[in-house]
This record gives structure tokens, C-alpha cells and sequence, in this order.
């Protein structure tokens, strides 16, 4: 998952990202002020947006009515210093799904940016569950038929984004702009790596199943592939193919 | 021990007021209505004993007797018959007397009252004229006839004229005194009618709070002459409080949101520390940043603080302060020569010519003087390229001393220059919060040349054609006559 951080104020866009990388293991993009902010969230990669209030160049209720004005439905997380009922009203009503007031508690941040991107994504519950395949976010552990599945960082990170869109074909370059912050260099065979090797692990739990995800050559990859199209099954809910 | 007297209300004390002026002026009438009664009545009295004592001259009659004598014919005599006479001729014959009366002789009575004289005759005052009138016993013969002188004393008693008079007094007392009773009350209600608009006014103010400052008097406070002054007054009173709380207000605010900002670092950072097991190193790496995260919030505050100070209005006791602008300036250049080295920046000061060791006074405390130049100079060094310079130009015109900072930085865009002395102002994006300071330091500056009297300004056209253009700020502060005259008489 990626989360754009908009926040001028240097120490705590430092914290904000060192802990958004190191606890639920997001690629964090970081902007400084508004307008580099909204320029970013232009390019609609993003699962999570967190934004300050007070900004530098364009103030943070601009950036937020400039991304909702492009029907950009990516959940908004603010972080407000300023009080008032009246304050959090106008942000929630101008398109923010969330508001955390300074100084606030890193572990509600965190607890927050999963439950937001979670429901951006149509989950409810932190563990997603698709034909036997069962990853809890909270933990970040994966069991496929009970049985534990031991996956590096990154091999989690793409399969906690692919389960959250099952039966969907997911490009490499999808999975590239969700998954790295710009820092890193795009390569795509990095995730061609990953995704073999996540493969392997998992099919490695359950060997006489199916293999859980398919490559469609040229078009990228699919979890789940046998699951029924009107199925009752899983916990999350398929998005449209863009 | 001092007697505290109890303020009364206004309309109590001119109710009073008014009631005294009556009760003298009636007590006025009263005397008055008294003396004028008297003398009237009295007048009245002594022309009615003039009358009847003629009435008795005229009944002083030829006596049937061969001796021309006279006698008083009392069978004529049509007198009130408690009035007493008696009548003499000039041998000191008695002619007659009232039966009431055992008479009083030629020679009484003694005391004067007016035309006529006053005596206490058996308990009772009588009003007693005397009057000499002659009778002429048959003028008709030769050599005139014999001529009578007599002496009429003709008096009355007193009592009624005292008694008429006192009936006027009274009525004037009383009248008075009703008028006394009926104006009391009524002077309550015209007063209380007469200070609606007062009251009205303070109904109006009571309801000025800080949730609402607007005072909307009534037209009668405005036209009313002894309360538009007031009226005026309360309003420019509320206006002003109500920018200097909205002021005080804003900085509350954004001194909260700032706090805030620093509280979140630090609790981030800790936080952050305390996500996972950490090496020895990390943690002291952690804890080393968190140590400067700590020093920000407290220059934040120091900051603050300064500022509160500085545009605070009222001055420390003892005489106003005064500053050495060309050694505060020297002392802030000074301060800040190891922060122009570390950004390679060089700094220029350029001073007048002469007399640059005669102070220049400008009123405020040196400190401040030296916060001031350290302040805007601090500014111009981190909007400075490296190996670029920072000019100082001081110089003085007239009775202002001016100070120039030019610096060859980015400039500062044009929308943004309004508010560079805004507190917790940070510019366009590029002078963001990773170019230190709190954002306090030129509005610090901006409150020190305010409480001194002076001007600041700003100016920079930025043009990205033409980088290096700068800012300039020009500082205007007003110099110290009475200072600078006194070291010039001291030296010969």
C-alpha cells in the first residue's frame, strides 16, 4: 500500500513516514507543501492520503477540494492543530474521510490509515479471507487452510494488495505504484521476482490446490482465479477493472 | 478612621437637590410673604387709627360753658367699642377717655412702632397713635377765638392685624409645603423619564460580551448632548478592545496550533523509538533527536514569550529605555558572524562617515535594539545564497535613523509580502520550516519598531530572470533628542 504524506512541518513528516514504512510496512511518499501535495495526488496511485491542515503555498482543505473535485475517491486522513467542532464538520463535509487532532498517538495513526485504506478497499474486517486464504493485516501473517505461510515484507505487501482485489487482473505496473514510494527505481522484474516467489510459498502450503495466482502474460496477475463470479464467500468485494 | 459615605444615585442626589432648593425658597416666601403682610396690614392700621382718631378730634366740642372750654362729645362718638382714646388739651386736662381704659397720661406710651406706638394694656397689645389737633371755640368772634391745642392718643388692639398676618403666612407655608409634597414624586418620575436613554444605553452595553462586541445605541444615546460623548466613547472603547481581543485571540491560536506541531514531534519521535526493539545505537540516535526536537519547542517559547513582551504596551518602571542602534547593530553582526560562516555568507555594515562614536539613542532597551538587527539580519543570512553578501547600510537622516538589510537571496513573492510580519508566517514553499526559526522572528522585530515608534518595510521584486535580486528591508526608528543633545552639552 501507498500513502502520501502532505505535512511542511520536517520532524514530524520524518516520524510520520518512518513509522508508516516500519509498522504495517506502506511505501510512504512525502510532500512538503500543498502544492507539490496536490501535484502528487494527482497521479492516483495512492491507497491513503494523509494531509495537513496548514500548508505552505495551498492550505490542506484546497488540496483536499482540488482531489474530490477530480472524483478522486482516495481515503483522506487530516491532521489537524485547529479546535473546534465546527472546524472538523467543514473538513468531513468537504470530502475527508477521517480527522486526527495534534499531538496524536502514533498507534491511532497507524490503526486509522489501515482501517482507511481497508475500507477504500470495501473490507470491513483487518483478516481478508479468499478460498481458504486468509490474511490478517493486523499480524500480517497469512494462512492458507490453517496452515501458516512464512512470506517476506514485500512478498506480503503484494499479496495484502492482490487479496484486497480478488479475481481482478492487477498489472505489474499497478503493483509497482502501489507497493514502492518514488524513491525506489521501477523496475519490473523486481516484481516478477516477488510475485514468482510468493507464488511458490503459497502453493508450497497446499500442493494439490490450484495455484492461487495466475499470471495473464503481458496483462499482469490474478488471485483467486477460480472463485465464483457471484460468490458468497469472501470478505472483500471486487472492484471494476479500471 | 474616615467616614465612608454611601454613593447615592444621581437621580436620588438631584431629587434631594431640588427638594433643598424648594424647602429654602418656600421658607424665602414664607419670610418674605411675612415682612410684606406686616407692613401692608400695619399701613392698613395706621390709616384706621388716623381715621378714628380724626372721628374723636371731631367730637371735641365747644363746651356749653362760659370759659371757651372744650369737651369730648362721646354720644357721637361711632368707635369700635374695644378701641381705647384718650384725649388732652394742652393744659393737661383730661377732655375724656374710653371707659376700657385707665389711660396712660399726655406723656405715654413709649415705645415707637411705626406712625403709631405699641403698649401691652391688660394682656393686650395695642397699636396706639398720638396725634395733636387743635379746635377753634368760636372762630367766628374777634381776635379769632380761643384756640385749643388737644392731644389724642387713639389705640387698638393689635391681635386681629397679627392675626390676619399670621393667616396669610400661613397659607404661603402651607402652600409651599404642599407644593413641596406634590413636586417630590413628581420630579422622581420626570427624572426617571428624563433618564431612559441612560438607562437604556447601559441595558445595551450590558450586553456587549466577548462573543458579541457590537453596541447598537439607541438614536436618543446619540442625540442626547450629555450622552453622545458617552455613547462615543463606550464605542471606540469596544472597537478597540475588540481588535486588540480578536489580535490576542488569533495569537492564542496560532501559538496553540504551533505548540501542537512541536508536542506531535516530540511524542512522534518517542513513539516512533518505542514501535520496536531497538539497537543501542538507534536508541541513541533517537533520543538525540528527540533532545532536538525539545530545544525547537523551547525556543519556540522563548520566542513567544519575547513576543508577548514586545507587544506588550506597558514599559518596564524607571525612565524609558534607550539603545545605541550603531552598537546594537555592531553586537547583533557579531552574534550572528558564526551563522554567516556556516552559509558562507559574507556581511557588509556600512556606517555614517562621522560620528560614528557619538551614540545614536533610539528608544528602546538595548537588548531589544540588538534582537531587532539580529533578528532581520538572521532572516536576510538564511535567504542568502552562498557566497553572496548581506549589506547593512546605516545612516541617518535628520532625526530618523535608517537602517538598510539588503540580501541577494530569492526575494519573497509579491502576495506573500503583506504578510512576512504575520506571527508563524512562512512564506512561499520555498522558505518552509526546514529553513529554522519558529516564524516569530520578524514579527519580534515588527513589535519592537511598533513600541518604539518607528517603521519597518519590506521590499523585494523577485524575478526569475534576474535571480539575486533580494529583499530589502528598511528600518526607520525615530532618534532620542533630549538623549542625544545631553553627552553633546557634557563634552566641551
Amino acid at each position: 500500500m501507498r500513502v502520501l504524506l502532505v505535512e511542511d512541518e520536517v520532524r514530524l513528516a520524518e516520524n510520520l513516514a518512518a513509522a508508516l514504512r516500519d509498522g504495517p510496512g506502506f511505501a510512504v511518499d512525502w510532500a512538503e507543501d500543498g502544492l507539490t501535495g496536490d501535484d502528487l495526488a494527482g497521479n492516483a496511485c495512492y491507497d491513503l492520503i494523509v494531509l495537513d491542515l496548514m500548508l505552505p503555498g495551498l492550505d490542506g482543505l484546497s488540496v483536499l477540494k482540488r482531489l474530490r473535485a477530480r472524483r478522486d475517491p482516495t481515503p483522506v486522513l487530516i491532521l489537524t492543530a485547529k479546535e473546534g467542532k465546527d472546524n472538523i464538520v467543514a473538513l468531513l463535509n468537504a470530502g475527508a474521510d477521517d480527522y486526527l487532532a495534534k499531538p496524536f498517538d502514533l498507534g491511532e495513526l497507524i490503526a486509522r490509515a489501515k482501517a482507511l485504506i481497508r475500507r477504500g478497499k470495501g473490507a470491513a474486517h483487518p483478516t481478508l479471507n479468499v478460498l481458504g486464504l486468509e490474511v490478517n493485516t493486523l499480524e500480517q501473517s497469512v494462512r492458507r487452510q490453517g496452515v501458516l505461510v512464512d512470506l517476506s515484507p514485500t512478498e506480503y505487501r503484494v499479496l495484502e494488495y492482490l487479496i484486497h482485489r480478488p479475481r481482478v487482473i492487477v498489472s505489474k505496473r499497478e503493483l509497482l505504484e502501489h507497493l514502492y514510494d518514488y524513491n525506489w527505481e521501477h523496475h519490473s522484474n523486481v516484481i516478477e521476482v516477488h510475485v514468482s516467489n510468493l507464488r511458490k510459498k503459497l502453493d508450497a502450503a497446499l500442493p494439490e490446490a490450484e495455484p492461487i495466482i495466475e499470471t495473464m502474460r503481458g496483462r499482469g496477475y490474478r488471485l483467486a482465479p477460480g472463485l465464483p463470479s457471484d460468490g458468497p464467500g469472501p470478505a472483500s468485494t471486487a472492484e471494476p477493472v479500471r | 478612621m474616615k467616614l465612608r459615605i454611601q454613593p447615592r444615585s444621581i437621580a436620588f442626589r438631584l431629587i434631594v437637590a431640588v427638594l433643598a432648593v424648594e424647602l429654602v425658597s418656600s421658607i424665602l416666601v414664607v419670610v418674605l410673604s411675612f415682612g410684606y403682610e406686616r407692613h401692608i396690614h400695619f399701613r392698613a392700621f395706621g390709616v384706621m387709627l388716623h381715621g378714628h382718631a380724626d372721628s374723636i378730634l371731631g367730637a371735641v366740642q365747644d363746651a356749653d360753658d362760659p370759659g371757651d372750654n372744650v369737651m369730648l362729645d362721646q354720644a357721637d362718638l361711632h368707635v369700635p367699642p374695644e378701641d381705647i382714646y384718650e384725649v388732652w388739651d394742652q393744659d393737661g386736662h383730661l377732655l375724656g377717655r374710653s371707659s376700657n381704659w385707665q389711660g396712660a397720661g399726655p406723656a405715654a406710651p413709649t415705645h415707637p412702632f411705626g406712625d403709631f406706638s405699641e403698649a401691652k394694656i391688660d394682656g393686650r397689645h395695642y397699636g396706639i397713635l398720638r396725634i395733636q389737633g387743635t379746635r377753634t371755640v368760636d372762630p367766628g368772634e374777634p381776635g379769632g377765638g380761643k384756640v385749643h391745642k388737644v392731644t389724642i392718643l387713639y389705640g387698638s388692639s393689635t391681635s386681629h392685624v397679627w392675626h390676619s398676618i399670621r393667616e396669610t403666612v400661613e397659607f404661603y407655608a402651607a402652600g409651599s409645603l404642599f407644593l413641596l409634597l406634590v413636586t417630590g414624586p413628581l420630579i422622581a418620575w420626570l427624572l426617571h423619564r428624563g433618564l431612559l436613554p441612560l438607562r437604556q444605553l447601559a441595558a445595551l452595553a450590558s450586553q456587549v460580551s466577548v462573543d458579541s462586541w457590537q453596541l447598537s445605541p439607541p438614536s436618543s444615546a446619540r442625540t442626547t448632548p450629555e450622552l453622545a460623548p458617552l455613547t462615543q466613547a463606550l464605542e471606540s472603547v469596544l472597537q478597540r478592545l475588540e481588535r486588540s481581543f480578536l489580535k490576542q485571540r488569533a495569537f492564542v491560536s496560532d501559538a496553540a496550533h504551533e505548540l501542537k506541531t512541536a508536542v506531535a514531534v516530540q511524542k512522534s519521535s518517542l513513539q516512533l523509538l518505542n514501535m520496536k526493539r531497538r539497537s543501542a545505537q538507534e536508541y541513541q540516535a533517537g533520543l538525540e533527536r528527540c533532545l532536538a526536537d525539545s530545544l525547537r519547542l523551547e525556543e519556540l517559547v522563548a520566542s513567544m514569550l519575547t513576543l508577548a513582551r514586545a507587544e506588550s504596551a506597558t514599559s518596564a518602571p524607571g525612565p524609558p529605555p534607550t539603545a545605541n542602534l550603531a552598537a546594537c547593530i555592531r553586537q547583533a553582526v557579531a552574534q550572528l558572524e558564526s551563522v554567516a560562516a556556516l552559509r558562507n555568507v559574507h556581511v557588509s555594515l556600512i556606517e555614517p562617515a562621522e560620528g560614528t562614536d557619538a551614540p545614536i539613542l533610539v528608544p528602546m532597551a538595548p537588548d531589544d535594539g540588538t534582537l531587532l538587527v539580529s533578528n532581520l539580519l538572521l532572516n536576510a543570512l538564511q535567504h542568502s545564497p552562498t557566497a553572496s553578501t548581506v549589506e547593512l547600510h546605516f545612516s541617518r537622516e535628520a532625526q530618523t535613523a535608517v537602517l538598510v538589510i539588503q540580501d541577494h537571496g530569492e526575494g519573497i513573492a509579491a502576495e506573500a509580502l503583506p504578510n512576512v510580519f504575520d506571527r508563524f508566517y512562512r512564506g512561499d514553499p520555498s522558505r518552509t520550516r526546514n529553513t529554522g526559526g519558529t516564524g516569530l522572528g520578524l514579527a519580534i522585530a515588527k513589535a519592537i519598531v511598533t513600541k518604539a515608534g518607528g517603521s519597518i518595510n519590506i521590499a523585494s521584486q523577485p524575478d526569475p530572470n534576474l535571480p539575486g535580486q533580494g529583499t530589502t528591508v528598511t528600518l526607520r526608528l525615530p532618534i532620542d533628542e533630549d538623549e542625544i543633545t545631553r553627552p553633546t552639552f557634557s563634552t566641551p
